[in-house]
């Protein structure tokens, strides 16, 4: 029983055989399955954090526009509030000039009116002057034609003729 | 081995990545178990050596186990222990050779220090003796037991001792085996 023999070398020669089909037909494909799923595991891991970091990123993105959006906006606001202010100073400044204007052209007309009666009543009163003194002149100066003349002065230059309203 | 070759075609033939069965998952559980005990012990330079690793833990298995169908199981013969050790022994000094090449293989005698070079010589030959002795010796011994147990008391007796004799110490043995083998390769290969 304790001898050695041919069958030992047989016994090499079957397990080296065995190897080979075990190796090919059992290991082989088993561990090749598993280092597969491994890759995929890993591979969708991969993905995963991919996705996920370009997700980030566009969150980024996207946050970064609004920000910018917002900003923006505030800024039209306050330009347009800006224009609003100016534009209406502007008109509030050009009514009050219109409104001086009017009231200066107002007044130079009144002054121009008043100055056109007062020559007019100028001219008026050096007419009766003209006339009474021709009248006296012709009619000869007495006490009750004085008096005649003076009264007929005076109702025609007098307040019931004025035409300067002051 | 011709029924363990024929079960592993069988077995293997409809292998998928995803969804795998029922029968897929125990046998990827099985050869994967195998696998990462093996790729632990022996660091993952000895990654090409596991297969064959693999294969002796299964033959040494399957033959220690076949006793319980009262096949006499071929460990029990010398020859086939002494080839098994015989192809550790090749296995572990070419693992060494291999990974460090000729000159550091003949140097690695000399550690960790020159006077126990004479030891480590010894240790070729005394290495592969005690690996099929070991299982040898187990396998005999148990087989003699269960064969007197078994003109002793052929119905229920043997039963208890069966469990021990065939499937523990089967397992115990197979497992001793390769692992020393897996053992010696790292030890060769630092």
């Amino acid at each position: 029983m304790l001898n050695l023999g041919w069958s030992l070398v047989w016994t090499i020669v079957n397990l080296i055989i065995f190897y080979f089909l075990m190796k090919h037909f059992l290991v082989g494909p088993i561990l090749g399955i598993l280092e597969k799923r491994k890759n995929l595991i890993a591979q969708e891991l991969e993905n995963a954090k991919a996705a996920q970091e370009k997700a980030e990123e566009l969150k980024g993105h996207y946050e970064g526009a609004l920000a910018g959006a917002k900003e923006e906006s505030v800024q039209i606001i306050e330009a347009a509030r800006a224009d609003a202010k100016n534009e209406s100073e502007r008109m509030v400044k050009e009514a009050n000039a219109e409104a001086a204007k009017i009231i200066e052209n107002a007044k130079a007309t009144a002054e121009q009116e008043r100055k056109n009666a007062l020559l007019g009543a100028k001219s008026e009163i050096a007419g009766l002057a003209v006339e009474a003194a021709r009248k006296l002149l012709s009619e000869g100066s007495t006490e009750k034609g004085n008096s005649m003349l003076y009264d007929e002065f005076l109702a025609k230059a007098g307040d019931g003729n004025d035409t300067d309203i002051h | 081995m011709a029924v363990l070759t024929i079960l592993s075609v069988i077995l293997v033939r409809n292998l998928k990545v995803e969804k795998p069965g029922k029968i897929q998952l125990a046998l990827e559980s099985f050869i994967g178990f195998l696998n990462d005990f093996f790729v632990d012990t022996i660091g993952k330079d000895g990654k090409p050596y596991v297969p064959y690793l693999i294969s002796v833990a299964l033959y040494i298995g399957a033959a220690n186990l076949i006793g319980l169908f009262g096949f006499k199981p071929p460990t029990k013969d010398l020859n086939v222990t002494a080839a098994l050790a015989l192809m550790s022994l090749v296995l572990i000094y070419y693992s060494g050779l291999r990974k460090k090449g000729p000159k550091r293989f003949l140097l690695g005698f000399a550690e960790p220090m020159p006077i126990i070079a004479p030891i480590n010589i010894m240790e070729i030959a005394i290495r592969p003796v005690s690996l099929c002795m070991r299982l040898f010796g187990n396998v005999i011994g148990a087989f003699v037991i269960m064969e007197l147990l078994k003109m002793l008391m052929p119905a229920v007796l043997p039963v208890p001792f069966s469990l021990y004799f065939d499937i523990f110490d089967g397992l115990i043995q197979t497992y001793v085996f390769v692992f020393l083998t897996s053992l010696f390769m790292k030890e060769q290969m630092e």
